[in-house]
């Protein structure tokens, strides 16, 4: 039972590492259309927004890879859980101010779903990153 | 030990992000969204006359209530609709014009991209204060 439930915590985190890194290289192929995407949340400067749109993607990517690696595991959910964490709060400011946002977070195939959508599904995201970040704190301070 | 594996990950990020950075060195204005170049005012636009192509990228009502005489509807909603109807009557010679609501606004930006990027087209600028712009302009004259 119990290699059971872990190999279904495996798979959850294999699943959103995936996701993580597909997210990533999707950005960092087009890192002026995210640059684009960062400045309509209109919350930060350009030039910051586009130094950003430089640098996000890549840490995602590698912090997708410690999921589905497990090295640097507890860092790289750690980091995915935060940024997730601040994106769901960012992205309901930004509707809360009137913008007409799009999040870009998986390119422009994104674009079409609403923010209703959008928003579901960054909470069922954010709500797996949790579950797996609490379970692996209370795996640390059993060990 | 934890906080080590998320700082080295947050300073590894920073290797192939500075590494494209460099690559898109000339690519990207760094400063402010549209680099000058890609720029242009009313003024200019209305000089180019028949050598401009107008395109309007903001949503279907706003476009059906008003728009630029000759604009085409380009928008993000209805991208891959209207793109085709765009390169249709699109001519190569021609300048290309995007514009939309106000100066703050980002969906010109976006679609002045995508038509660079995805389009391959040249010679795409974004009109500085948009629709907003172009109408105090035009009523500005008709005033006179």
């Amino acid at each position: 039972m119990d290699s059971r439930s872990n190999i279904v915590w495996r798979i959850l985190a294999l699943m959103i590492g995936a996701l993580f890194i597909y997210a990533g290289a999707i950005k960092a192929l087009d890192p002026i259309g995210f640059a684009n995407d960062i400045d309509n949340f209109k919350i930060l400067p350009w030039f910051v927004g586009v130094r950003l749109a430089f640098y996000l993607p890549w840490l995602e990517i590698l912090c997708g890879l410690a999921l589905v690696t497990r090295r640097f595991y507890f860092g790289g959910l750690s980091i995915l859980t935060t940024l997730t964490l601040i994106f769901v709060v960012v992205t309901i400011v930004a509707k809360a101010r009137g913008l007409d946002i799009t999040c870009g977070c998986f390119g422009h195939a994104s674009k079409n779903l609403s923010f209703t959508w959008h928003l579901v599904l960054d909470f069922i995201l954010l709500a797996a990153l949790l579950v797996l970040w609490r379970r692996e704190v209370l795996r640390i301070r059993a060990a | 030990m934890k906080l080590k594996q998320a700082l080295l990950l947050v300073l590894l990020a920073f290797v192939p992000a500075i590494g494209q950075a460099i690559y898109f060195h000339d690519k990207v204005s760094w400063q402010t969204p549209v680099a000058a170049s890609e720029m242009v005012t009313v003024t200019q636009a209305r000089a180019w006359g028949d050598n401009a192509t107008w395109i309007d990228a903001r949503p279907d009502a706003e476009f059906a209530q008003d728009h630029v005489p000759g604009a085409i509807l380009l928008n993000e909603d209805r991208w891959n609709e209207l793109l085709p109807q765009f390169l249709v009557v699109w001519s190569p010679e021609k300048k290309i014009v995007v514009y939309c609501s106000t100066q703050g606004c980002n969906a010109s930006r976006e679609i002045a991209h995508r038509l660079r990027t995805e389009a391959q087209l040249q010679n795409v600028f974004v009109l500085e204060g948009g629709w907003e712009e172009w109408v105090k302009r035009r009523d500005e004259e008709n005033a006179q």
